[in-house]
């Protein structure tokens, strides 16, 4: 008997001094990068401008406290994701320093980056961020999930008229500009990545031949506010957020699957004058506390985050994230589609 | 001997009777070349490129065999031409009486015409369009719904998703673009001619077609040219009234190329797009340097008792005024109302009961939590630095253009005109990337300065263009006589030719201004932190779906427009009057 104890309590004080020296592991990464960062002093952020400069400095303020820094957060809000990422791909190509040290943009655009190798890698998974969010090679976290439906005006629209799958947008009484259709073609692309290219394909084909308004995510909302479209072929949160913000009667047309989900990605770039403090911040976005802020002011959070708003929407649905396998195959489909639907020649 | 008497190759390209005109000729011209040169030699460089700007690699024709050998090019090729056409054509038909009867007139409330002609721009554009989707839509546009409710049609009486539908809408919005180019003209006529007319028994009509419109034909064909450029450049009325119904025009293409869904911008193919507007450009001002040269014909102030008088209209005034405030409801009224109206709500609606119960001034007072000050303080820089450098740059290359002989003055007119011919956010892109290059030894990039040079070399072919029919219609006696005088040529230029200009040149400051102001697609290729301008944010909030605040944004700067214009407005007619007076 008093072997067996000395064998449990050997073992207990095994187990701890494994855990110890798991969590001096841990710790170890985090405080060098955290002195390296505070050498640094300073992180230019490129994010979009729905965050707003309120809460970038939010942001700032609860990176700096969790991690005992002073570090000055430049916010540099962005509003075309395929431009500045080709910014950032033209200056690497002209051996210039990047302007951001750290990009939140969504994957596509960091697909684009990391097919150029424009990405610094970290080893994220050793400051314990969940592997699942971490892509592109070490390149990027995941911080938050966008989620792309179809949408409709729930004061025009019946409700018997409420697509349930995709294939109900098909419907002949959808024709002759019924339908409103964005620029976003990508999120059409994903299908592909359940579906397969064959029936993706099919599908957007007869899609187009519905002859939908064509806009931009913006002007289709508008429209269907106005009620000069009927039904948007998808729609993501964040405007369907803002119509619930402001009480504009714009819903998903809840039901249908899978649910697309874009994912944002923060990502520190290749030449970043501040790239310690950088991989800090990206792995800081995934914490709760930066969760919390992201989601107040960009209406997002990560569904890899349990308890967050996204983690509890996506649970029991069929949802598409795409991985950095599939980004080629869903880029080149999204400029066919493109070409499909009449938004190129 | 033969470069003294001005004969030879380098008599020819110096002209030695006058060796410091054709010095500062030859100073401008260099200073143009580095202007407008280098950012197009670097679109040209690009289109000639498959990789990305500042990726180099050989020259290939690719992007070119790219654009040109697919059919469907063409057909874009052939919507952006009767687009443009139907859009100049319908801004002139509003413009050129509009002019006359402000300029040439006595129609009453001309000053208040005039700054709400100056306002109408500070509406965004697609809110402007918002306001034609409520009047002309095929499904909820007022027009259709009371044709159905009175006519019992089945199918709406008018869409405005076609090609004339598309012009009308451009051509009504570029009204006053046109009024500013062709205002000094109008402004500066001598009324001998007209006076003429009338008592030789001609009706106002026929003088206005048969004297006023022939000698303003080189204004008339300088704004011609200078919308059609306009009309094959623009975006915003292809996108949001001709994309839904899949009408292409060149930028939409242009768009398409620099603003893929995803990938990357593909500034190659975008530059070889953009190479038909170049030539397209070089063409027309081939054909008004040509016209510009015939001066003479269209000269009417002289040295002789020039007064410029206003003609009494009548009993036309009322029709007159009429035709005014019908022009000003499509262009000010109705959409301010639409702007007013949206500002107030929490989100767009159709005006109803229940949308006016949640009426607030609450984006009012959230836009300043969103953009902060700086916005506000970059685009002042902007709307006063930009006009005073384009105008002066404007006014000296015209005087060389249309006042002296210089040989090469053909080519100085031909090199202020081509940044219009370059799509302008291929010149900003190179404009950016040089910027980059070059930041050590000139330190704008990031700067609200290097928005000031791009602005400043894309509207200097608008400003070149009001200059030159301004200069073209005075006199060269008059600075003969000041030479004679014994004054010197930089004194005739600052106390002869610049007064009788002066009233042309504000008009295009003025307008210059506002252009600078609502100008989005270079300040957004070279937006960083430090030089965020009110369009950036506008189209920022645009593009996150918050039409509210960006119509809260469009009722301020209209209500400070008013107040800014018609104050200078007021400050430069009492100077004129003073200085007339002295």
């Amino acid at each position: 008997m008093k072997r067996l104890r000395l064998l449990v309590a050997g073992l207990v004080v095994a187990l701890l001094a494994i855990a110890g020296m798991a969590q001096d592991g841990l710790a170890a990464p985090v405080d060098e990068l955290i002195a390296s960062a505070k050498k640094e002093g300073a992180i230019e952020f490129y994010t979009s401008s729905t965050l707003t400069p309120e809460g970038a400095q939010k942001l700032g303020e609860a990176f700096n406290k969790k991690y005992g820094l002073n570090i000055k957060l430049n916010y540099n809000p962005g509003d075309s994701y395929t431009r500045d990422v080709g910014k950032v791909v033209g200056l690497a190509a002209s051996g210039v320093a990047p302007e951001w040290d750290v990009m939140v943009v969504h994957d596509a655009g960091h697909a684009t980056l990391w097919l150029r190798k424009a990405h610094k890698p970290f080893d994220y998974a050793k400051l314990g961020v969940d592997p699942k969010a971490i892509q592109y090679d070490n390149g990027t976290v995941i911080l938050a999930n966008q989620f792309a439906l179809p949408a409709y005006n729930s004061k025009i629209l019946p409700p018997q008229d409420v697509p349930k799958k995709w294939e109900d947008l098909l419907d002949p009484k959808w024709k002759g500009g019924k339908l409103g259709m964005s620029t976003a073609t990508h999120h059409l692309a994903r299908l592909a990545t359940a579906w397969g290219e064959k029936k993706a394909t099919e599908y957007v084909k007869a899609l187009a031949k519905q002859a939908p308004m064509l806009g931009t995510l913006a002007t289709i909302t508008t429209r269907l506010q106005l009620g000069e479209v009927l039904l948007a072929v998808t729609l993501n949160d964040s405007f369907v957020h803002r119509a619930k913000v402001t009480g504009a009667p714009i819903v998903f047309a809840e039901g249908v699957e899978p649910v697309i989900s874009p994912a944002y990605n923060a990502g520190v770039l290749k030449g970043a004058r501040h790239p310690n403090a950088g991989h800090l911040l990206a792995a800081f976005l995934t914490t709760s506390e930066a969760q919390e802020i992201w989601e107040k002011y960009n209406s997002q959070t990560s569904a890899l985050v349990p308890g967050t708003t996204a983690y509890k929407y996506a649970q029991g649905k069929k949802v598409l994230y795409m991985n950095q396998d599939q980004a080629e195959m869903v880029d080149r489909l999204t400029r066919e589609y493109g070409k499909l639907l009449g938004f190129e020649k | 001997m033969k470069a003294v008497s001005g004969e030879g190759v380098l008599g020819r390209i110096i002209d030695v009777t006058q060796p410091g005109t054709t010095v500062f000729a030859g100073g401008l011209m260099a200073l143009l070349a580095l202007l407008v040169g280098v950012p197009i030699a670097m679109v040209l460089i690009m289109s000639l490129r498959t990789g990305f700007p500042g990726e180099g690699g050989p020259l290939t024709l690719v992007n070119f065999i790219t654009a040109y050998t697919d059919p469907g090019t063409y057909e874009v090729l052939l919507n952006t031409l009767l687009f443009a056409a139907g859009t100049v054509t319908v801004t002139l038909l509003f413009a050129v009486p509009m002019v006359w009867l402000l300029m040439r007139t006595d129609m009453p409330l001309k000053g208040t015409v005039y700054v709400l002609m100056t306002v109408g721009i500070l509406i965004p554009v697609f809110l402007r369009t918002i306001a034609w989707i409520l009047l002309l839509s095929p499904r909820i546009g007022l027009v259709n719904q009371w044709a159905k409710q009175i006519f019992g049609l089945d199918q709406p009486l008018v869409s405005l998703y076609n090609i004339p539908g598309m012009a009308f809408i451009q051509g009504v919005s570029f009204v006053p673009a046109a009024f500013f180019m062709l205002a000094a003209a109008y402004r500066t006529m001598d009324p001998a001619l007209e006076e003429a007319a009338y008592t030789s028994g001609v009706t106002k009509l026929q003088t206005f077609l048969r004297i006023n419109i022939p000698i303003t034909l080189p204004a008339i064909a300088g704004v011609m040219v200078y919308l059609f450029m306009t009309a094959i450049a623009v975006f915003e009325v292809p996108a949001i009234i001709g994309l839904p119904a899949r009408i292409l025009v060149l930028s939409s293409l242009i768009y398409t190329s620099t603003n893929p869904p995803t990938g990357l911008p593909n500034y190659g193919l975008a530059g070889a797009y953009g190479s038909i507007m170049l030539l397209a450009g070089l063409t027309f001002a081939y054909f008004y340097v040509r016209l510009v040269r015939q001066g003479k014909k269209y000269t009417v102030i002289t040295g002789r008792g020039y007064r410029p008088r206003e003609i009494a209209l009548g009993g036309w005034k009322w029709p007159a005024l009429a035709f005014v405030i019908f022009y000003l409801s499509m262009e000010v009224f109705m959409p301010f109302v639409v702007l007013l109206w949206t500002s107030l709500l929490p989100h767009l609606q159709l005006p109803s009961m229940a949308a006016l119960s949640t009426i607030s001034m609450k984006n009012f007072r959230t836009i300043f939590d969103y953009a902060g000050t700086l916005p506000f303080i970059n685009t002042a820089i902007l709307m006063f630095a930009v006009p005073t450098v384009t105008m002066l740059l404007s006014v000296l290359i015209s005087w060389v253009v249309i006042r002296t002989q210089v040989s090469f003055r053909g080519i100085l007119d031909t090199m202020a005109f081509l940044p219009h011919a370059m799509p302008s956010i291929l010149l900003a892109v190179g404009l950016g990337y040089l910027g980059l290059a070059y930041r050590g030894i000139f330190p704008v990039y990031g700067t609200i300065f290097i928005i000031i040079f791009a602005h400043t070399i894309n509207w200097i072919a608008y400003g070149t263009r009001t200059t030159n029919s301004v200069m073209i219609q005075v006199h060269r006696e008059l600075e003969e006589a000041g030479k004679v005088s014994g004054a010197s040529t930089p004194r005739v230029l600052g106390h002869i030719v610049l007064p009788l200009v002066a009233a042309g040149v504000f008009n295009s400051w003025v307008w210059v201004s506002m252009l600078s102001y609502r100008e989005v697609t270079m300040a957004l290729t070279l937006y960083t932190r430090s030089n965020v301008v009110i369009s950036t944010v506008v189209w920022q909030f645009w593009g996150s779906g918050w039409v509210p605040e960006v119509a809260a944004l469009g009722v301020i700067l209209v209500l400070f427009a008013i107040i800014v214009v018609g104050g200078l407005k007021i400050g430069f007619s009492r100077i004129v009057e003073i200085s007339s007076g002295t």
